[in-house]
């Protein structure tokens, strides 16, 4: 990858809104791999991704961020670790409104646990609106448990702001950690 | 979902792909996202259902490959390797018909065989 040019990925569970999230800032159209759920997945969602997501976001400073989703669903496991490979950081998005959030957060962090030791992470927390709980100090104090220090931030995905607000928080770990 | 009978009859359309075709050792159908409808093999080596979420992985980036360049729509995707082939095909818009051999010779064979294969799957499932 040549200088000025970033990638990161956005990984996290299904409905978290990496492909909205991607969507939001890319300034080129994404590529997307979103397939239509059949009925052998037990959830409302309609789509999934089920290869990659790809988007592309120029910064003021002329840095060309390359950003690429994962698929949520651990059957696609095999695709996190190809997408990981030359990424710079990572961006964990987990639905807030799902089952187990912070069960969901300790399933990336370990699944990409030697990438983001070698890189670093933030977390975006979706659908705070309609699931306030848990709250951000139940995930900082998760992660102070597992001896992590990073970022949590509630976001919305579709919100061009949040999602950029998430990534210059990545990019001052990568720079200053 | 597939009907139980749907399934039944997909699974015999695969038995018989393999008993008509001496280079195809596996045969898998998938949906579009990954899960699978049904599946066969001469003996039980490979892990079908883990071909079938990867399966469902290259068709769609298949997909989006030749949408991007408007190349319409993406027929097979045919990996060739050391040992043995293996052919992904459109059966319709949600399924995909995976084939395998170790016949490194048998391109051709597994192509037709696969092809006149997923056709008639498309018949049983419409």
């Amino acid at each position: 990858m040549r200088k000025n040019q970033i990638k990161l990925v956005f990984t996290g569970n299904m409905g978290a809104g990496k492909t909205t999230a991607i969507a939001s800032i890319s300034e080129i159209p994404v590529i997307n791999t979103d397939v239509l759920m059949s009925s052998g997945a037990n959830t409302d969602k309609e789509r999934t991704t089920v290869a990659m997501d790809y988007g592309e976001l120029t910064l003021g400073s002329g840095e060309k961020l390359f950003l690429y989703g994962t698929p949520g669903q651990q059957r696609f496991d095999y695709m996190w670790q190809i997408l990981i490979q030359g990424g710079l950081g990572l961006i964990i998005l987990i639905d807030n409104s799902g089952s187990d959030p912070i069960g969901d957060l300790a399933r990336y962090l370990d699944s990409f646990h030697d990438f983001i030791q070698e890189t670093g992470a933030v977390i975006g927390i979706t659908h705070t609106d309609n699931a306030p709980r848990p709250d951000l100090q139940m995930y900082y104090h998760y992660l102070q448990e597992r001896g992590l220090q990073l970022p949590v931030f509630p976001i919305d995905a579709r919100s061009r702001e949040s999602v950029v607000m998430l990534i210059q928080a990545l990019l001052a770990i990568l720079e200053y950690g | 979902m597939l009907s139980k009978l749907a399934t039944i009859q997909l699974e015999q359309r695969l038995s018989k792909l393999i008993e008509q075709c001496s280079a195809v050792d596996a045969a898998v159908v998938a949906t579009l996202d990954g899960y699978t409808c049904a599946m066969k093999q001469r003996s039980q080596q490979y892990p079908l259902e883990r071909l079938a979420t990867m399966g469902s992985t290259l068709m769609s980036l298949g997909d989006t490959i030749t949408a991007e360049l408007r190349l319409g729509t993406c027929d097979n995707i045919i990996s060739e390797n050391k040992n043995g082939i293996v052919a992904f095909m459109h059966i319709d818009d949600n399924l995909v018909l995976i084939t395998l051999t170790t016949q490194k010779n048998a391109l051709g064979m597994l192509l037709s065989h696969s092809r006149r294969c997923a056709e008639e799957l498309k018949k049983v499932i419409a």
